[in-house]
């Protein structure tokens, strides 16, 4: 009876999609999905057509569902993009209300697509204040360099807490000797003053580069290059035009090290 | 029903097409089709409740309908949709506008999720039973022109498939039968079931005109 082995696994996109499998059959049809790059793709258009079939059962919601709804959303937590609960093998240390874990370097594809995907949105949040065709250039470059930290074989991400409000998403890639920086949620500053980045090494912060302001409170993903071993990454508000060495507390910080 | 309304609004966004409107508190003019969705969600990810406020307004109704089919059980369809609902809210973060519509991304929880209850619940025994003597009907009490429209060429495109495709596919959808269930109820080979509703979903992914 049970011939999954035996059959192309290709002819379970229908199935997969209309939620069909049992729960053995569809662990072993994700981890196919997670090798073939054009069924994952088949299955996501078959599911956009299966999730269409529920127009025909629109109902009106009874009254006090919204409230109820609402009401446990407000008291409820959510969390940040793809979290996943800290890696055992690859400790951090952040700032002091931080909580953070990298995921290990055992994590598989599916967490640097999740991760990819969590900066895409915030590529095209940041993309709707970009106006000018240079801005675009600049933004096109940019995110082609971004696509090749996240592209990494040993690319890992982890979010981290600011102190003081908001948090962070770092996709780090040790053999590029670089990572990709977004936040969301900081406190806005006054316009004389920016959010630097910096590394800061065994000789001393080195400057990192200025954050962009953030547009709906989400700031566009930024690499940073040049990472040494030792290195932490850490964030601080500085007048706007960069200072070379911090000049107030660091919002955040994160050790490198592996 | 008009053929002549473009497909899908707003050209190739691939968008989950106008939604259950709700005129109540929390509900926004825009955010009519699944890119403003799309932007909803990446506002919910910030605890935005007025979006979350307005994503509900356009997929409540949805969310509960799937979960009414599936799980027959009104009280326990509700109880269903309120956590689909409350993952939406929980888990805004995590959707990928890349890799699909927001529509599609709640939808397919929701489906998902009422599946799952239903077989942590019964022995699949007993479930073909039921499935077997429930009756295929979708009931729609759609609220507006637009997802009556919706609604109206969902069926058209089903009305497209095989007799054999329709069934299977309604039986797995809408009643959250597994393929070997559908095959059992059908009398078909498995094998057969799992070809059908691949060919069937992939007409009916052309049929809607989906990415």
């Amino acid at each position: 009876m049970f011939r999954f082995r035996r059959t192309d696994p290709h002819t379970l996109a229908g199935a997969y999609a209309l939620d069909a499998l049992g729960d053995a059959d569809r662990a072993r049809f994700e981890r196919h999905l997670s090798g073939c790059p054009s069924c994952a793709q088949e299955a996501r258009g078959l599911q956009e057509a299966t999730s269409r079939l529920a127009d025909t059962l629109a109902t009106a919601p009874p009254p006090g569902m919204r409230e109820r709804v609402m009401a446990a959303a407000a008291r409820t937590r959510q969390n940040p993009p793809a979290a996943e609960t800290p890696h055992a093998g690859w400790p951090a240390r952040v700032g002091s209300r931080g909580q953070a874990g990298w995921r290990g370097r055992g994590a598989r594809r599916w967490g640097m697509l999740v991760a990819a995907g969590a900066l895409g949105i915030a590529l095209v949040l940041g993309g709707l204040a970009f106006r000018t065709e240079q801005q675009l250039n600049q933004m096109r470059d940019g995110s082609r360099a971004i696509a090749a930290v996240l592209n990494e074989p040993d690319a890992a991400m982890m979010t981290v807490t600011a102190t003081t409000r908001g948090s962070a998403t770092i996709v780090m890639s040790h053999r590029a000797r670089a990572l990709v920086f977004t936040a969301a949620r900081l406190p806005a500053l006054p316009s004389s003053q920016r959010y630097e980045l910096w590394l800061m090494g065994l000789d001393g912060p080195r400057a990192a580069g200025m954050l962009p302001p953030a547009r709906s409170g989400m700031t566009v993903p930024v690499i940073v290059s040049g990472l040494r071993s030792g290195d932490e990454f850490a964030v601080s508000a500085e007048p706007a035009g960069g200072t070379r060495h911090p000049t107030s507390p660091m919002i955040l910080q994160v050790d490198l090290s592996s | 029903m008009t053929d002549s309304q473009p497909w899908p609004p707003g050209g190739g966004h691939g968008a989950g097409g106008p939604g259950l409107g709700e005129p109540g508190p929390g509900g926004r003019a825009d955010g009519q089709d699944g890119g403003d969705l799309a932007v909803l969600l990446g506002q919910v990810a910030r605890g935005d409740e007025v979006a979350y406020g307005a994503v509900y307004g356009q997929l409540a109704g949805h969310v509960l309908g799937v979960a009414r089919s599936v799980l027959r059980d009104p009280a326990q369809a509700e109880e269903v949709a309120q956590e689909v609902l409350l993952e939406v809210w929980r888990d805004a973060a995590r959707f990928d506008a890349a890799r699909g519509t927001a529509k599609g991304w709640v939808l397919t929880l929701a489906h998902r999720r009422s599946v799952d209850r239903v077989r942590s619940e019964q022995a699949s025994a007993d479930r073909e039973q039921r499935a077997a003597r429930a009756d295929i009907s979708y009931d729609v009490v759609a609220e507006t022109v637009a997802a009556r429209l919706d609604a109206e060429r969902v069926r058209r495109c089903l009305g497209s498939l095989t007799e054999l495709q329709q069934e299977s596919i309604t039986l797995a959808y809408y009643r959250g039968c597994t393929y070997r269930e559908v095959a059992a109820l059908l009398k078909v080979p498995v094998g057969t079931v799992k070809t059908r509703m691949r060919d069937g979903l992939i007409r009916l992914r052309d049929c809607l005109g989906v990415d």
